[in-house]
């Protein structure tokens, strides 16, 4: 007998994995071969008697317990895959776990889309910390300028309606000058200057011999400077917003009387806001 | 089993899909737990953390698909990665390696050593539990696992192949080595058990 049954035939017969062709080929072969037989019927046994010896452990009543307290414990709170009365079927039992799943990522998401908007927001607040500090240096800048050249005002005027019209067409939108002014405080003049590229007034102010620089710029929405007050080498700076407009005052006055002036134009554009590009009476 | 199929019947309308199905295996992933870490502590944490697994990926589990191959794939994963399966590891990592070259064929086993046992013999080795549990425990991990799943189990090759996730013919050729290996260990035990006889 040439053509004995390999072992893994051998294996495979006793663990019922052979094909039908498989099958009937080694039975074919066994009711001829003693030898391939006793192999057969020996890894019959082995198998048999290991099922039997395998089966040595089983788990302690209260383990078992443990585990279905933990099952129902879990299907309490939600946590459980399907865990619903039964019978479940098993789209309906995948529901609940598809559903949390769902509303966790929903909680992700909401999270995730908090934090960009967070960071977006401090992202801004930088930014416009940043452009505020540039915006200040630029004011500072100018009004030195102003008071250290030569150049005079291209308005010169302490009347408010000289000054106000003198700016219809040259910027695109429109203020109000106040009609009544703190003590030892008159109007100079005005320049139209430009800041951050944008076209800006800039009234010239005495409080007493100290000089006033108030800026009037066309609002852009993006940054307020309501907040604005800080010092720089002597000099003030303080600043309103309104709908319409931004405005910044810088001057080395008393910080007090600089925030009479301003707190003056701010009531004054309180009284009468008007359109962009439109300059009122 | 009695009892646990008697807690299981209990749980009645609370019974969820996954208890189901889980709950009824407990016994056989305990009693391979057991056989893979050696002690009931470390079986019961094995367990424990496989059903946890089991249960928080259970929306994983794909409906209709071999849920038993499922859950012993994570008991077998579990313990790999377990104090008890790294040291097991470390151990027989070494021979399992130098053995795992033949795997992809049958086992080449001299047909000698085959021929020199007959069913008596094998039938007297085998009527002895001890004996044979004795040498199932001198198997390594790997062929212990693929015995077990095999054997006790009952597993077809093809989910012992999921279960363990190598390929079909590792399996056969590691059932193939753990029942040489096993024969080898009732064959010395009876052969010891002779001499202290005479």
């Amino acid at each position: 007998m040439n053509n004995h049954l390999s072992h893994a035939i051998l294996n495979a017969l006793a663990d019922g994995e052979l094909s039908a062709e498989q099958l009937a080929g080694a039975n074919e072969h066994l009711a001829e071969c003693p030898s391939c037989t006793s192999k057969a019927l020996s890894q019959s046994l082995l198998k048999s008697a290991t099922a039997k010896a395998g089966r040595r452990y089983a788990p302690p009543t209260q383990f078992q317990e443990h585990l279905v307290r933990l099952a129902s414990e879990a299907d309490s709170v939600g946590q459980g895959p399907g865990m619903r009365s039964a019978p479940l079927s098993p789209s309906r039992s995948h529901w609940g776990f598809e559903s949390l799943g769902w509303a966790t990522a929903a909680l992700i998401l909401l999270f995730t889309v908090s934090m960009m908007f967070v960071e977006r927001a401090a992202d801004r607040a930088k930014v416009a910390s940043t452009e505020d500090a540039a915006l200040v240096t630029e004011v500072f800048d100018q009004h030195v300028a102003t008071l250290a050249g030569n150049m005079p005002l291209q308005v010169v005027s302490t009347d408010r309606h000289t000054v106000k019209p003198w700016f219809q067409g040259r910027i695109p939108f429109s203020f109000n000058l106040p009609q009544g002014l703190p003590s030892d405080t008159t109007l100079d003049g005005a320049n139209l200057t430009y800041l951050r590229n944008q076209p800006v007034a800039q009234l010239l102010y005495s409080i007493g011999k100290h000089r006033v620089s108030v800026f009037l710029r066309q609002r852009s929405g993006a940054t307020d400077v309501n907040a604005l007050l800080t010092e720089r080498s002597g000099f003030h700076v303080v600043s309103f917003s309104t709908i319409d407009l931004d405005a910044i005052a810088v001057s080395d006055v008393d910080p007090v009387r600089l925030s009479e002036l301003v707190s003056s134009i701010k009531h004054a554009q309180a009284g009468e806001q008007q359109q962009p590009g439109r300059v009122g009476p | 089993m009695r009892i646990w199929k008697k807690t299981a019947r209990a749980t009645g309308p609370q019974t969820s899909a996954f208890e189901c199905q889980a709950l009824p295996l407990l016994p056989s992933l305990y009693n391979i737990a057991f056989w893979l870490s050696r002690n009931a502590s470390d079986a019961e944490d094995l367990v424990q953390e496989t059903f946890l697994k089991a249960l928080r990926g259970f929306p994983s589990f794909e409906p209709g698909s071999n849920f038993k191959a499922w859950i012993f794939r994570i008991l077998r994963n579990t313990y790999l990665t377990s104090r008890t399966g790294l040291e097991a590891r470390r151990t027989v990592a070494f021979e399992d390696e130098l053995n795992e070259s033949r795997e992809s064929g049958p086992a080449q086993i001299p047909e000698a050593a085959i021929d020199r046992q007959t069913p008596e013999t094998n039938l007297l080795q085998m009527a002895d539990r001890a004996a044979l549990q004795a040498a199932m425990e001198t198997l390594p991990p790997p062929l212990l696992e693929v015995i077990l799943l095999c054997d006790v189990e009952e597993m077809k090759y093809r989910e012992i192949a999921d279960t363990l996730e190598i390929p079909i013919g590792t399996v056969m050729s590691r059932i193939a080595r753990a029942r040489t290996a096993l024969r080898a260990a009732l064959e010395a035990n009876h052969r010891s058990s002779r001499e202290i006889r005479a």
